[in-house]
């Protein structure tokens, strides 16, 4: 279900977007917008000199993965999300920084600014991604003339390089833009999908990973032509409903609209630990942080949750996660108590843990109902007390004393704020 | 074994104990009700293994004996029938039962009334006696309260506190809280127990609502409790375990007391409620000097809705949320004009209460509901 909200712009009524489905049956002019390799876009506007070098962001330490990589970079070989070692191994020469998520927040919003500034009707689907549904719009401007525009607005007014695709669904526009960059351009105009997608790997339809193509190359079918001269049948019976789904993409077929508001279903904190831990004590205090600093969201955000999910990976990377659920809530003590129950009855094996987690779903807009019986008044005023002081003061400003030694789990701004959350390109899915 | 009985009178005295009667049970003799006829009486019966409830109609018959009669069946046959005399003809030794009305005959086939569970009976149980009305205003003001979690059943009932002085009926969900006492009504021995609230409220329905004088005796042991009125009875299991400490929980002082109309302000939560979130049905009050303004809103919607009530306050401006079902279910359940709601601090329990003046005579009617925590 799309769930429309009121910080949506006043013209996507209901009407409005009846009016889009309609037109989804008729053609639709979509633009698919992409930060070139953003992460190090950001730091070249803060640091020229590390133009022209191979330079690599992402975590420095150990277990740290590339999150973006300059193009100088992936003349090496390295692309995102391989491990940050076998990338220097790869580059001795490549910078690596560790990366801000705060700054890079701030230039992708000052993009948003701009495509929300032009654009009729736009989606950020993540940091350095955009859809813009500029249906109807060829008869006055041009869409192709207009999405050029933009582009150089934007590269104008932020000095970072973007491409963009134009076509007539958001698959197309995705992979077109894909085809385009670096810093370039391409239009795949209505009844050249097909042809367009037919010589590209099936690698490029978004949705397919690493499985997905082993399974499809293991049937030899390499190339996007093949699967559109298969019976739909077959992929669904290769792969189900995804296979069906792949299979359209692949036609060029796309209906899904492009949506204004980035609606959170769960939030949740994962930490993969520098080495493998078997203390049992860290990681229920780890657990608890998490848990803690989660519920503060949820409490800020006017939000009750009603699921509690762990997941323990231990080191041979078998990951086990368990959910149970709670009537609706967003107080600690109850949250805390549910995440390390969970985690005893998920920790069987004495192996090493790599990575515990906390995930809460089904997430409602509404108060914490007060218990006559559970709830003291000194809990509650604790409460409200420690979110003033959190909020005045900062997230780590106050803290339950067994969370003080486990360091600080990374920050969020307001989760619910409407915007996609803060994820590099190579974690994904 | 033969038997001659009004239609009509037997599909009333069976729709009253047909509430007792699941939908599934583990058991299929459970489906059935239990016909035991005796000297031109007829005794009926239904359970549910919890509950049991029993009734006497005056029949027509020479025989005695009994049998199990599959309910559903009996139920949809009965009701098409205008008022008539009705035969029932039954084979002991197959359980064929033959039902002849005016219009022909229809067969169906019950089970050996020996596999029917036993009906407890109390012996040495204390004994009392209430009226009738009474006790359906009590449950009427209380049921709605009580809880539904399995992991405490305690609050799955409602507490009866008898004692010397007066007679007490409270129920509980941990959210809102109900506490019905009546001053005018002792009993000579005091006791306490806890009534689930399925047998309560086929209770309930079971009572006449007009007539004043009928009254109800119930006698009780450790572990059933007994009903009887009319004709009818009911014996249910009790509750085992300890209710919740309520006395300490209900705020002797709220300082901040206002008065309101009830049925506009039950109109008003009515309709602000349906702009709320459709699953947390949160309501926000805020009052000051002598305005109430009750607002709700649903942002995944963009729905909003403010509104505003005069009312006397008597206190410091305030600010409280409350779930609005049960602020809505707590104001249809009071019947003065006026109603008291006494606020302490937005964290704390608001109580509400009638009017003084308002209310039958020796008749003291609580109720507490607690807040939803506002983070601003």
């Amino acid at each position: 279900m799309i769930i429309y909200h009121k910080y949506m712009y006043s013209f996507v009524t209901k009407r409005n977007i009846f009016k889009q489905n309609f037109k989804a049956m008729q053609s639709r002019s979509i633009i698919h917008i992409d930060l070139d390799a953003f992460f190090v876009a950001c730091e070249r506007l803060l640091d020229s000199s590390l133009n022209g070098k191979p330079v690599l962001v992402g975590g420095t330490s150990g277990r740290g993965v590339v999150a973006a990589c300059s193009y100088e970079a992936r003349a090496y070989g390295i692309h995102s999300a391989m491990p940050m070692r076998m990338a220097q191994q790869l580059c001795p020469d490549a910078i690596v920084i560790k990366g801000n998520a705060g700054i890079y927040s701030k230039y992708s919003d000052a993009v948003t600014e701009i495509i929300k500034e032009q654009s009729p009707l736009y989606e950020k689907s993540s940091i350095d991604e955009f859809y813009i549904d500029i249906s109807g719009m060829d008869r006055f401007h041009g869409c192709y003339k207009w999405a050029k525009e933009l582009r150089s607005t934007i590269i104008r007014e932020t000095g970072l390089p973007i491409s963009f695709g134009l076509s007539t669904n958001k698959t197309v526009a995705k992979v077109s833009t894909n085809e385009a960059k670096p810093n370039n351009y391409i239009e795949v105009c209505k009844g050249e999908e097909k042809p367009f997608l037919a010589p590209l790997s099936i690698k490029k339809i978004p949705m397919v990973g690493d499985q997905t193509y082993k399974t499809l190359q293991g049937m030899g079918i390499e190339h996007i032509h093949t699967i559109q001269e298969m019976p739909v049948e077959l992929m669904d019976r290769l792969l189900g409903k995804n296979g069906i789904s792949i299979w359209k993409k692949a036609q060029g077929l796309d209906h899904t609209p492009v949506i204004p508001y980035n609606e959170r279903k769960s939030i949740s904190s994962s930490i993969t630990f520098e080495r493998d831990t078997i203390d049992v004590r860290k990681l229920k205090d780890i657990l608890s942080t998490m848990a803690e600093k989660l519920a503060f969201y949820l409490r800020n955000g006017k939000k009750l949750t009603s699921c509690v999910t762990v997941t323990v990976r231990y080191s041979d990377f078998d990951t086990r996660s368990r959910q149970v659920r709670v009537p609706y809530t967003s107080c600690d003590h109850t949250l805390i108590e549910k995440v390390m129950s969970l985690f005893d009855q998920l920790y069987q094996r004495r192996v090493l843990v790599r990575l515990v987690g906390v995930r809460y779903s089904h997430l409602v807009e509404g108060a914490y109902q007060i218990n006559l019986f559970e709830d003291t008044e000194e809990i509650i005023n604790l409460y409200q007390a420690m979110d003033k002081i959190r909020n005045r003061f900062g997230q780590n400003a106050v803290r339950r004393v067994v969370t003080m030694d486990t360091r600080g789990i990374g920050q969020m701004s307001n989760p619910f704020n409407g915007l996609p959350p803060v994820i590099p390109a190579h974690r994904r899915a | 074994m033969k038997f001659i009985v009004s239609s009509s009178l037997l599909s009333k005295k069976l729709q009253v104990i047909a509430g007792v009667l699941n939908t599934s049970n583990t058991l299929p003799i459970l489906d059935d009700f239990l016909f035991e006829v005796k000297k031109n009486k007829l005794t009926i019966s239904a359970s549910d293994l919890e509950t049991t409830m029993t009734t006497k109609v005056d029949i027509e018959s020479k025989d005695s004996g009994s049998i199990a009669i599959p309910a559903r069946l009996l139920l949809d046959t009965l009701k098409t029938f205008p008022e008539q005399p009705l035969t029932f003809l039954i084979d002991n030794d197959n359980q064929g039962i033959q039902i002849s009305s005016d219009y022909g005959k229809y067969k169906l086939s019950g089970h050996s009334s020996d596999e029917f569970p036993k009906i407890p009976t109390i012996d040495d149980g204390e004994k009392l006696d209430l009226s009738a009305e009474l006790l359906a205003r009590a449950l009427s003001k209380t049921i709605f309260a009580t809880g539904n979690d399995e992991l405490r059943p305690v609050m799955n009932g409602v507490l009866c506190e008898f004692s010397t002085d007066d007679i007490t009926f409270v129920a509980t969900d941990a959210h809102k809280l109900v506490r019905y006492r009546r001053s005018d009504a002792k009993v000579e021995t005091g006791a306490s127990f806890i009534i689930p609230k399925k047998p309560l409220s086929l209770l309930k329905n079971a009572l006449p609502e007009d007539e004043t004088d009928i009254s109800v005796s119930i006698q009780y042991n450790d572990s059933n409790a007994f009903f009887t009125l009319d004709g009818s009875n009911l014996v249910c299991r009790l509750i085992d375990g300890k209710y919740p400490n309520y006395d300490a929980v209900i705020p002797k002082e709220n300082q901040n007391r206002l008065s309101v109309d009830r049925q506009a302000f039950l109109n008003c939560v009515k309709r602000v409620s349906i702009f709320s979130n459709k699953t947390t049905h949160q309501v926000r009050l805020k009052v000051s000097g002598s305005e109430l303004q009750v607002s709700a809103e649903d942002l995944d919607f963009a729905n909003e809705a403010v509104e505003r009530l005069t009312c006397q306050y008597d206190g410091e401006d305030m600010e409280i949320g409350f779930n609005s079902r049960f602020l809505s279910e707590m104001l249809s359940n009071l019947d003065s004009d006026e109603i008291i709601l006494e606020l302490s601090a937005p964290n704390k329990a608001g109580l509400l209460s009638q009017a003084p003046g308002s209310a039958v005579d020796g008749e003291h009617l609580l109720m507490l509901v607690m807040p939803v925590m506002l983070n601003d």
